[in-house]
């Protein structure tokens, strides 16, 4: 193995790594043969730190060392022998093929025949399997490696050579280099590319370029508008929920058949409606209210899914499906004509939530009418939709209703369940304006358990004799208990320990 | 035992006097709205509608009471009145109207003093540059 011992007049890379290795010599066993360089190496040394210290490096200079270099190579030979695999090896290697040029000084000059021997000898010595680093800047060589390879790849890097002398002139071709030193290698192990000391921009693999980040911000109307897509699987035009809720006075659409999973994308159109506003009370609002629903409409009933939720602010339609859709569009109008006069009649008021909860309402319910309207008018492909394709912001209430047949014990006309589910509509669309309303009133956003606990009082159901826990502990399951009574399960303990 | 009585009867006919009272006022409203209407109006329905009131009274005040706690206050304020009458629309407005005069009569009330103190202040200084 060749011990290339370059002058080194910049601080590159190169000349710190001779430096780790002329004070790595010191300490080897193969003292005796470095001691005897040390003294010219030390002497050599100093000039080339007096180098490393000036910024400025021409050409001259480094022609200049050229010429001790030579004497610094034949000292540097005498330690040729440690021929192992070591760090210490690696790095001559380094500096055997370190561009003498700094990154300070692009245009360095060439000498192809030394950069081609120099790449050969580098070559060869990585060829057993190590780390093999090519650089497009390779210094003036003196001496020749032991060991030259075949004359045909001299040519080969002769003509890599001559390509290098080309990208300093040219950029373009500055990717073509280390492309062919590549291809040209002997080991095919991991090829670094020095590309930087010369030419900055250039000498980059493509592939290896990194592309900018392209991250587009997402769109949460596009985003709700695709949910909506898939789930209706059929493109609804391109006015937003905006137009819709403009349009609704003049739209008085039935309820029609739409796949169960429309509360989901129902929901999230309100809620993409309500954002500027203050929006978590919507949805929070019918959590309580479906929650409350749970103490309020009686005992023993069984909690429900949350999709009920979204029925709190349905239309009251039809549930019951053979009925003709005139009689459904009949009561679908009148309901929307009852639900706006009730909307409006709570536009006076002067909460600050309001715009949001009627901004919501309004999205809400404009948007489930609206889209039957253009879902039905092509032939959409259900996905997994319920048997009775029904409006789900009924299905809720229709709920209800039969609830109610059920414990009436009676037989009950079809008109009387929609009056229930009428009444029963107004009623949870006044519960969740009073919710928000108290929620305004305490400062808050967010629909709590203290809102709920005044209106239950408000009602008459929580009294100064009857607490809210009380009415939890007699009607809610067990883990509804242990979720709003947190101390009742907390591993208590009882003081003083008997 | 005795004075528990005793406050319990004097409540009781403090209470009686309210009712006795609201009755009153109601009976005069009723007299007002036949003489306007030309219907008569029935003793049964004043006192009805007088119980009525009083105990109407009493929830608002209750609510007035748990809105105020519920806003973490110790006084009653414009606010929990406005939220309690927010079922009715127009008594809400007549509410909010009221309340915008009474800011308006604060404010003016306002003005006039600070113009009264220094006119005081610029009387009293006159006669004394002047002496």
């Amino acid at each position: 193995m060749a011990d290339r011992y370059r002058p080194d007049s910049e601080p590159t890379t190169r000349t710190l790594l001779q430096r780790v290795l002329d004070t790595a010599d010191l300490r080897t066993p193969r003292r005796r043969r470095s001691r005897r360089t040390l003294a010219q190496r030390t002497f050599l040394e100093s000039p080339a730190s007096k180098r490393l210290s000036s910024q400025t490096k021409t050409t001259t200079r480094r022609r200049s060392h050229g010429a001790r270099s030579v004497v610094r190579l034949a000292h540097v030979q005498a330690n040729g022998d440690l021929e192992e695999q070591t760090p210490r090896t690696l790095l001559k290697n380094i500096l055997l093929t370190a561009p003498e040029s700094s990154i300070v000084m692009p245009d360095s000059v060439m000498k192809p025949v030394e950069v081609s021997k120099v790449v050969q000898s580098s070559r060869q010595e990585s060829s057993q399997g190590s780390l093999e680093l090519q650089l497009p800047e390779l210094e003036p060589s003196l001496t020749l490696a032991p060991g030259l390879p075949a004359p045909g790849k001299r040519k080969q890097r002769l003509r890599l050579s001559v390509f290098q002398q080309e990208v300093n002139q040219g950029l373009t071709r500055s990717q073509e280099p280390p492309g062919n030193a590549d291809v040209s290698s002997l080991t095919s192990s991991l090829s670094l590319t020095f590309a930087t000391p010369l030419q900055p921009q250039s000498v980059k693999r493509p592939g290896l370029a990194r592309r900018p980040l392209t991250r587009r911000a997402v769109d949460i109307g596009a985003l709700l508008q695709g949910l909506r897509d898939n789930s209706l699987a059929s493109a609804p035009p391109g006015d937003s929920l905006r137009t819709r809720v403009v349009t609704l006075s003049a739209d008085i659409v039935l309820e029609d058949t739409q796949p169960f999973s429309q509360p989901l994308v129902g929901c999230s159109p309100s809620v993409h409606h309500s954002l500027p506003h203050p929006s978590h009370i919507g949805i929070e609002d019918t959590e309580r209210a479906v929650s409350h629903r749970r103490q309020s409409i009686g005992p023993g009933q069984q909690s429900h899914s949350d999709s009920t939720a979204f029925s709190i602010v349905s239309l009251p339609c039809s549930e019951l499906q053979p009925q003709p859709p005139e009689v459904t569009e009949a009561v679908g109008s009148q309901e929307v004509m009852e639900a706006r006069k009730s909307k409006e009649s709570s536009e006076d008021e002067d909460t600050s939530g309001r715009p949001g909860k009627r901004a919501k309402l309004m999205a809400v319910l404009s948007s489930e009418p609206l889209e039957s309207m253009p879902v039905r008018l092509p032939p959409r492909p259900r996905t997994a939709g319920p048997r009775h394709h029904q409006d789900p912001y009924k299905a809720g209430l229709s709920y209800y209703a039969k609830l109610f047949s059920f414990y009436a014990k009676m037989p009950m006309e079809k008109k009387a369940l929609e009056i229930v589910e009428k009444c029963l509509d107004k009623y949870f669309q006044h519960l969740c304006n009073d919710l928000e309303v108290f929620a305004d009133h305490a400062g808050r956003k967010t629909v709590k358990v203290e809102d709920l606990e005044l209106l239950m009082r408000r009602q008459g159901l929580v009294t100064d004799q009857i607490s809210l826990h009380v009415l939890v502990e007699r009607h809610l399951p067990l883990e509804y208990r242990q979720l709003l009574i947190p101390c009742a399960f907390t591993g208590n303990s009882v003081f003083p320990t008997q | 035992m005795e004075e528990v009585e005793a406050e319990e009867q004097q409540g009781f006919s403090h209470q009686q006097r309210l009712k006795a009272a609201v009755h009153y006022t109601v009976g005069c409203l009723c007299n007002e709205v036949a003489s306007d209407k030309e219907i008569q109006f029935s003793k049964q329905t004043v006192a009805a509608i007088s119980e009525l009131t009083f105990r109407q009274c009493e929830m608002f005040a209750k609510d007035l009471e748990m809105f105020a706690r519920h806003a973490k206050r110790n006084t009653i304020s414009t606010d929990d009145v406005k939220l309690l009458a927010r079922r009715s629309n127009s008594l809400l407005k007549y509410i909010t109207e009221k309340n915008e005069e009474i800011a308006q009569l604060n404010l003016e009330r306002k003005a006039k003093k600070k113009k009264q103190a220094e006119d005081a202040n610029q009387s009293s200084r006159e006669p004394a540059g002047g002496e």
